[in-house]
């Protein structure tokens, strides 16, 4: 006990010395997207400390990975930072435990008004505004323009029928290259598979329950794994990430992968010779359609102690130029409106495609628990992949295990 | 009385910063498992041995611990056999034994992550060095998926295990040959002894106690470790390469059940303990005879 008291004390000192030094000093916690993420907010915390010179802001950066690690270990601590970057999956559980603090005292419709409205919706819980959209981005089809025309077909696929189609006739040529780019290893291996569940009209939760036992997820298992059985993927799907994936879009290897706008990028510096195109992803035989949307939140924490300079650096991270540049930078998609009629957004082709999904775009649902959906989602998937499970028992046990995480 | 106290008083301190690091935090530990916990440390209800009771049913859990098992024994005892060898080779005077002592060594100067990421690499199915290096040999045909099941990822596993572990443990077999006075052998080669029984009768037994060391420093840092795994499969697909430690990071970092993670760390301390007590009981049995 005493020990604990001392410790205690010792660093309740130390607390109350180190913020009465730095009594103005605002801590970011950063998600590190690439190589350009650090330098951009160095840039962004300087230029802001030169309007306003009482601030200081301190930049962390975090690799994505464990982002989520150091979230939980610097929170129960009580030693996180003021502002910091979160998956919006994750807001709920933030916001259940009461860490996060609502902006909404401080949103003036003005400000409101800088946003394209399906970016805002996913941080908005119980009609308050927990979190602004830092990084937006939505899925559509990478298509490998060059094996396409060698196997005699011009258009990307409309329906996963055709899609199917133009899968055998690239398996025709006999090269070692593959119609679909499958992913099958971590993190959002269930997301590849929902791109065909909602195709085929089939949703990841209705009405409190998973959706993982309906006709749509069993037609798109069995859809899949013909694929997968008929070797119109790459072989050994289960050891491909989406990083792996996309690495073999890049040596055309796959003549499709279904990535966020990033790739392009990436592509660009690369593998600057592919020959690619961006399209929807196929739909359903109903013509059910459905992009995966992301947003990342900046979110403020309840114990900050300078909300009020927090909250000026918020507004100035989401001016028109700071956003640009950011976005540019990172290849995500524009998130306030007068950003998207840059010409560079305006015009580029890959993107425009990205920007016509969003009508489409579902985010993830605001649930309780939703890594461990995802977590026993991909399980019972990559069983069917691997043929180790029949599809209707694999599928039907998952969503019971899913409707239990959902009580 | 002055006298006796003396030697608690002057223990006092190492005994505290041992009860600050390990005792401190065990008892963290031990609370957060027996409570209802959030996402973010925070305690809710007590609910007694609920998370461990869960645990016990959790077939992927059980999956784990034996799997845990069979990896720290396949990688232990797999170690020892290919590091007496090399040991024996290294003791010898050749030729470029100090570059043939350096190569041995230096999978040890590289951080365990990256060798297990380079290993990922080089398992990749269409673009890994393994597959391309087997297809130019002609020993196979067609890529294999090393990663994509359980039946040949966790194989290629314990064997990045065995060779991460080899370098420490031919280390200390080094320092107990050097020990081992060269005069034994000669008298029994003027006895008669030929090579195998000069390593049976002599090296062996000498070796013993460096072997018994190896053996369970091994133990415990494989049976704690988790790059290899984690890098190349992250314990899946569907967990079935997961062992205890993968099987922890998951459930309290991805999952964010801290109550539960925490009993999975109680039973993995428990599983080393009674491990390290059968060692000392042998080692201590044998010192008496």
């Amino acid at each position: 006990m005493t020990i604990k008291k001392i410790s205690l004390l010792a660093g309740l000192s130390l607390l109350a010395f180190s913020s009465g030094a730095l009594a103005d000093t605002v801590r970011v916690t950063i998600a590190e997207y690439s190589k350009g993420t650090g330098p951009y907010f160095e840039e962004a915390a300087k230029a802001f400390e030169a309007a306003n010179p009482d601030t200081k802001i301190q930049i962390e950066v975090v690799p994505w990975d464990s982002l989520q690690q150091k979230l939980t270990t610097d929170i129960s601590a009580g030693a996180n930072a003021d502002l910091s970057i979160i998956g919006t999956r994750w807001l709920l559980d933030y916001v259940k435990e009461g860490i996060i603090a609502p902006l909404d005292e401080n949103i003036t419709p003005d400000f409101k008004a800088r946003f394209i409205d399906t970016f805002l919706t996913p941080s908005v819980m119980d009609a308050k505004v927990y979190g602004l959209p830092i990084a937006a981005s939505a899925r559509a089809m990478y298509y490998n323009k060059d094996i396409f025309a060698k196997a005699g077909v011009d258009t990307p696929p409309a329906t996963w029928a055709d899609f199917k189609t133009t899968a055998e006739k690239i398996k025709a040529l006999g090269t070692e290259t593959y119609g679909f780019g499958l992913q099958g290893k971590e993190i959002e291996t269930d997301v590849y598979f929902y791109y065909g569940l909602w195709a085929n009209g089939g949703e990841i939760v209705k009405d409190g329950k998973s959706g993982l036992d309906s006709k749509a997820a069993i037609d798109t298992a069995t859809l899949y794994k013909s694929f997968i059985d008929g070797g119109l993927t790459q072989p050994g799907v289960t050891s491909y990430s989406r990083e792996d994936v996309q690495n073999l879009f890049k040596q055309g290897k796959v003549a499709t992968v279904i990535t966020a706008p990033f790739l392009s990028g990436q592509i660009k510096t690369e593998a600057p010779n592919l020959n690619y195109g961006v399209a929807p992803i196929p739909a359903g035989p109903d013509g059910g359609k459905g992009t995966y949307g992301v947003t990342d939140s900046i979110v403020l924490f309840e114990n900050s102690k300078n909300k009020e300079a927090a909250w000026k650096f918020l507004d100035f991270l989401f001016t028109t130029e700071q956003r640009t540049k950011f976005d540019k930078i990172e290849g995500f998609l524009p998130v306030n409106a007068e950003e998207a009629k840059d010409p560079y957004f305006a015009d580029n082709a890959d993107l425009k495609v990205f920007t016509s999904l969003l009508p489409d775009a579902r985010f993830a649902p605001v649930i309780p628990g939703w890594e461990d959906i995802a977590q026993t989602t991909s399980n019972a998937i990559q069983k069917i992949y691997l043929g180790q499970g029949e599809i209707e028992p694999t599928l039907k046990e998952a969503a019971a295990k899913i409707n239990e995480t959902l009580k | 009385m002055q006298r006796a106290s003396v030697p608690y008083f002057l223990i006092l301190p190492s005994f505290l910063l041992a009860a600050a690091i390990i005792l401190w935090p065990l008892k963290e530990i031990v609370s957060l498992s027996l409570h209802d916990v959030n996402r973010f440390g925070m305690l809710k209800d007590f609910i007694g041995l609920e998370h461990f009771r869960s645990l016990f049913a959790n077939a992927d859990f059980l999956a784990a611990t034996w799997r845990t098992l069979f990896w720290t024994a396949a990688v232990v005892i797999g170690t020892l056999i290919v590091s007496v060898p090399i040991a024996l080779i290294l003791n010898e005077d050749f030729y470029g034994r100090g570059i043939a002592r350096i190569l041995i060594m230096l999978p040890w100067a590289i951080s365990l992550t990256m060798t297990a990421i380079v290993w990922r690499w080089a398992l990749n199915g269409e673009s890994g060095m393994l597959n391309s290096a087997l297809r130019d040999l002609g020993i196979i045909n067609s890529n294999i998926q090393w990663l994509a099941e359980a039946s040949t990822a966790f194989p290629m596993q314990i064997l990045i295990g065995i060779l991460v572990s080899v370098p420490f443990t031919v280390t200390i077999f080094l320092g107990g040959l050097s020990s081992v006075p060269e005069d034994l052998y000669e008298a029994a080669a003027t006895e008669g002894a030929g090579r195998w029984d000069q390593f049976r009768l002599i090296t062996l037994p000498l070796l013993k106690p460096f072997i018994n060391i190896a053996f369970v420093l091994n133990t415990i840092y494989v049976f704690n470790s988790f790059p290899i795994i984690w890098a190349t499969t992250q314990g899946g697909p569907a967990n079935s390469t997961d062992i205890l430690v993968t099987y922890l990071y998951k459930t309290a970092f991805r999952m964010g059940r801290l109550g539960e993670a925490a009993a999975v760390s109680l039973i993995m301390f428990a599983i080393l303990i009674v491990f390290t007590i059968i060692y000392v009981r042998l080692a201590m049995r044998e010192e008496k005879q």
